[in-house]
């Protein structure tokens, strides 16, 4: 497949670092140092010029594209490409990135004439809010509408004793759960009936959204689902994050340190209680009891902001801190100075660009651990050769069926249940596997 | 260097285009005469004189035609700054117009210059505060007259003119907003043109509607006191929350089912009439039951009678006869500043007076034809004062006052804690003034009183109590406290603003 990206910028090149095996990529940026630094790593055509030029946008090739992914940081430049796009390419598929919510809707009444959009802002608050709902994870992503959550927890010491040092085959696992991955050291292993889940490891579980919350209890039991957070920063992210949450019966505080965008917060949403203070300022802390909270987002534009609020905030007492990390090398340092959960948003919209991106047939797909290992939703061809095979027979090449999708509702199969044609089947894998399981389904 | 031959002329020292407000004054003043029409009318069908109306409406007429041929500002060069002066000066132009007929043919307590003056302002501010102390001494169509004024004040003349006069709407906006009762929170966003002349009709047809009623009851037997003559005339002073009546005995003159019909008008004149218009007339009934003004004004009209039932249902006073209907009717018609009555109120104890006046200062929605406060100004000062608590603990709290879901803008907020100020300020002067002035100069009356003749002149509500109660009338006072009745009924009529902003230095210097 040709694909189209228009913008170098990180999330462009986590796209292409994702894409550029299985496909040929054409990246056009007006920026060369960028181009040049994505050339060096990977195989694939640069162009310089500017994504709303129609000139240099067919000049680089846009007419033989199959998939079109618009992903610069601006939305006008977004839009116009892929106005561009639709009209130069018209089979090819486009994706536009964009920071308005607004479009988002707009495309879903099938008011913007693109295939999909994506929004960092929104990314990232549905995936801070997946976290909320299940505190012990370390990463959730959702499947088929939500019935089906792979999530990734750290095994800590007061893990319960019913599933964790014992033989799988003999825990009690979570009905309508199954244990995808450990990944002990470093090194990953499927596991089978006889592994034990070791304290310090982490495991990659695929559930029900319920059985998500048996195991968040179970690995970390005391911990309840979040009902009160405090969000630092009512910028772009943090308003939509707190928007995402209200949504969700959620109390939220708001702390702004700019007088004009605490009045639009408080303004905009008249549910949250929006303070126009800042982060740092102990007495403020101290005073409004934001230690009592649950919860604690830092949604500052500045990471060093919010790695020190954070911090500031823990010293207070908030329990669990969430930070938004805007640069990619900050998730190490967020994680190192003891950040619960860090996200990126760029990287959040590249996951979701790559989902929607990988195969016709492939609906979603969530990295975990750095992008070695993917999870895939696959529909099942009639010509595949494993229809009709009961899942204790398939063969295990290093992946694993977590769940299937049939007639709209999720099944979680045990050994005697067999694949069938049409079956939308959910998959842990490793990445380089990926194209080889796709391709056998 | 290229010199244009420009001359710089003398230094100017007043901010106001005097011409271009004179000019504009004169063509109100032109039109507003003709409203001498309907007295005249109904002086042919009676067999009265005349001459009365037709000299007033000339005189009212020829001054402002006069006025308007002198200066030769066009109307478009009225802004902001001359509407304030415009308004002022045509509600001053409008009640000495009112005065003229009395003056002419009021007889002994009418005639006299201060009286008439009072009666006037009384009756296109929709007060319905009245020195009349003989009722049959009225004629048929300086009776009329009376009502008539207050119909004619209850939307405004402004607005009137803007709804007929084309050449107006060009700064008509500003003219608009300060006339209409209110702060209108709501951005009219429609054109001028639709915006009044859907208030007018909705205006004449509640009118129409009120006086068909009543005058089926008269035919019908319902009420034997009712004719085409007296249901036309409480119409014109229901729908505008004027007050005057034909009657010395007010509402009270008339059949319970009258009174009831009375009431229903009153309450439908204090809601807002845009909302009324949108629910009524469009059928989206959710503009009104989802209005938190209109739904604390039914909450307090229902809060407020209910006392006033368990105060006449407790004690022997007047009206204890019927309690529900008098306490219900009391409250409906000093609340939305009616001031009809049905009994005596002056009479009561101090505790269901009190009731009354505080009752006075609360009137009814905004864009209604209702004066004193407003239920906006409480529920949004409520709001500020709510908000001014919470951020003495939490001072960096960010919390926009809310009126309906919708954000009220800061300096809104600002505007209304002026108001109430400056409306608090002007009443305890007037109180003071009037109290001194009748310890001095009589009538003998408790401070009580003084305090609710200034809250009920203020409020454009009407009669007050002791001396000026609904069955008694303002004669008794001496001419420096209806003076100052005066001045509250006309700055409470504009809502102080357009008035006092005259009475500062900014406003007249370059």
């Amino acid at each position: 497949m040709k694909v189209f990206i228009v913008g170098a910028g990180q999330v462009g090149a986590t796209v292409a670092e994702a894409l550029h095996i299985e496909h040929e990529l054409t990246v056009l940026d007006t920026e060369p140092t960028r181009l040049n630094a994505l050339a060096y790593r990977f195989d694939l055509a640069t162009f310089e010029g500017d994504g709303t030029s129609r000139r240099d946008l067919i000049a680089a090739g846009i007419r033989d594209a199959d998939l079109i992914i618009a992903a610069t940081s601006r939305d006008e430049v977004n839009l116009v490409a892929g106005m561009f796009g639709r009209r130069e390419a018209p089979r090819a598929k486009t994706i536009i990135r964009t920071s308005e919510t607004e479009y988002i809707e707009l495309w879903r009444d099938r008011q913007l004439d693109v295939d999909f959009v994506v929004c960092p802002e929104y990314e990232t608050a549905h995936a801070i809010s997946r976290t909320l709902g299940v505190p012990a994870a370390r990463q959730t992503d959702v499947f088929a509408n939500g019935q089906v959550q792979i999530v990734e927890f750290d095994v800590e010491e007061g893990a319960s004793r019913d599933i964790v040092g014992v033989p799988l085959r003999a825990a009690r696992i979570p009905a309508d759960s199954k244990v995808a991955a450990i990944i002990n050291q470093g090194q990953a292993t499927l596991p089978g009936g006889d592994d034990a889940i070791p304290v310090g490891a982490r495991v990659v579980v695929i559930g029900s959204p319920r059985a998500a919350r048996e195991w968040s209890s179970l690995l970390a039991p005391g911990e309840a689902a979040v009902r009160d957070v405090v969000i630092f920063g009512a910028g772009r992210v943090g308003s939509t994050i707190a928007r995402v949450l209200l949504g969700q019966g959620i109390t939220v505080r708001l702390i702004e340190a700019s007088r004009e965008r605490a009045r639009r917060a408080a303004e905009a949403m008249p549910k949250a209680r929006v303070y126009n203070a800042t982060g740092f300022d102990a007495d403020f802390l101290e005073r409004e009891r934001i230690g009592l909270s649950q919860a604690a987002i830092f949604a500052m534009r500045d990471d060093t902001k919010n790695l020190y609020a954070a911090s500031l905030a823990t010293v207070h007492g908030v329990p669990f801190t969430i930070a938004v990390a805007h640069e990619a090398v900050s998730l190490a340092a967020f994680e190192q100075a003891g950040i619960d959960v860090a996200v990126n948003p760029r990287a959040v919209t590249a996951e979701e660009i790559v989902r929607w991106a990988h195969d016709p047939r492939t609906q979603q797909v969530a990295m975990l651990e750095e992008n070695r290992y993917e999870v895939l939703d696959v529909t099942t061809r009639e010509t595949s050769r494993y229809v009709g095979t009961a899942f204790r027979d398939m063969p295990v090449h290093g992946a694993l069926i977590g769940a299937l999708v049939r007639n709209g509702s999720a099944v979680f199969p045990h050994g005697d249940d067999v694949l069938q044609a049409g079956d939308r089947v959910i998959i842990f894998t490793e990445a380089e596997n990926a194209p080889w399981v796709i391709e056998a389904l | 260097m290229a010199a244009r031959g420009a001359r710089i002329g003398p230094r100017r020292r007043i901010a106001v285009d005097l011409e271009a407000s004179v000019n504009l004054l004169g063509t109100l003043g032109k039109y507003l005469g003709l409203a001498a029409l309907l007295p005249t009318a109904v002086a042919l069908v009676y067999g009265e004189p005349v001459w009365p109306f037709l000299v007033a409406g000339a005189v009212t007429s020829g001054v402002g035609l006069g006025l308007e041929r002198l200066t030769s500002g066009a109307a478009e060069r009225v802004r902001a700054r001359e509407g304030y002066l415009v308004i002022s000066a045509t509600w001053l132009l409008a009640a000495c117009f009112g005065a003229m007929p009395y003056l002419f043919v009021g007889g002994d307590q009418l005639g006299h210059p201060m009286d008439a003056f009072f009666e006037g302002m009384s009756g296109f501010t929709t007060t319905g505060a009245t020195v009349v102390t003989d009722f049959d001494e009225l004629s048929h169509s300086l009776a009329m007259w009376r009502q008539f004024t207050q119909w004619l004040g209850g939307l405004g003349i402004i607005v009137l003119a803007l709804a007929v006069l084309p050449r107006l709407r060009v700064g008509g906006r500003q003219l608009l907003e300060s006339e209409l009762p209110g702060p209108e929170v709501d951005q009219l966003s429609e054109r001028i043109k639709h915006t009044v002349r859907r208030i007018w009709i909705l205006y004449v047809a509640l009118t129409a509607l009120e006086a068909a009623i009543l005058t089926a009851f008269g035919w019908t037997g319902i009420d034997d006191e009712l004719n085409l003559y007296e249901a036309v005339a409480h119409a014109f002073t229901t729908i505008p929350t004027g007050g005057f009546s034909t009657q010395a005995e007010s509402i009270g003159a008339f059949a319970p089912a009258t009174q009831w019909v009375v009431l229903a008008f009153m309450v439908l004149a204090g809601l807002n009439f845009a909302l009324l218009w949108r629910s009524v007339i469009q059928r989206r009934p959710g503009a009104l039951t989802r209005d938190e003004e209109s739904r604390l004004y039914v909450f307090l009209l229902v809060a407020a009678s209910a006392l006033l039932i368990i105060e006449l249902t407790t004690g022997e006073i007047a009206g204890s006869d019927a309690p529900i209907r008098n306490g219900v009717f009391q409250a409906v018609a000093i609340m939305t500043g009616t001031g009809y009555a049905t009994v005596d109120f002056a009479a009561w104890p101090t505790l269901a007076l009190m009731t009354l006046v505080l009752l006075m200062f609360i009137g009814g929605a905004a864009g209604s034809t209702t004066g004193s406060l407003k239920v906006i100004r409480h529920l949004l000062l409520a709001r500020v004062l709510r908000r001014e608590l919470a951020q003495t603990l939490r001072p960096e709290l960010v919390s926009p006052v809310r009126l309906s879901g919708a954000v009220v803008d800061e300096r809104i907020v600002r505007a209304i804690i002026a108001f109430v100020l400056l409306y608090i300020g002007l009443f305890v002067a007037g109180a003071g003034v009037i109290a001194v002035d009748a310890s001095l100069r009589g009538p003998d009356m408790l401070p009580i009183d003084a305090i609710s003749s200034a809250a009920a002149t203020l409020g454009n509500v009407g009669p007050s109590a002791g001396p000026a109660g609904p069955m008694d009338s303002y004669a008794p006072f001496s001419d420096l406290s209806k003076g100052t009745m005066v001045a509250l009924m006309w700055l409470g009529r504009l809502e102080l603003i357009p008035i006092i902003v005259l009475f500062t230095r900014s406003y007249w210097r370059v």
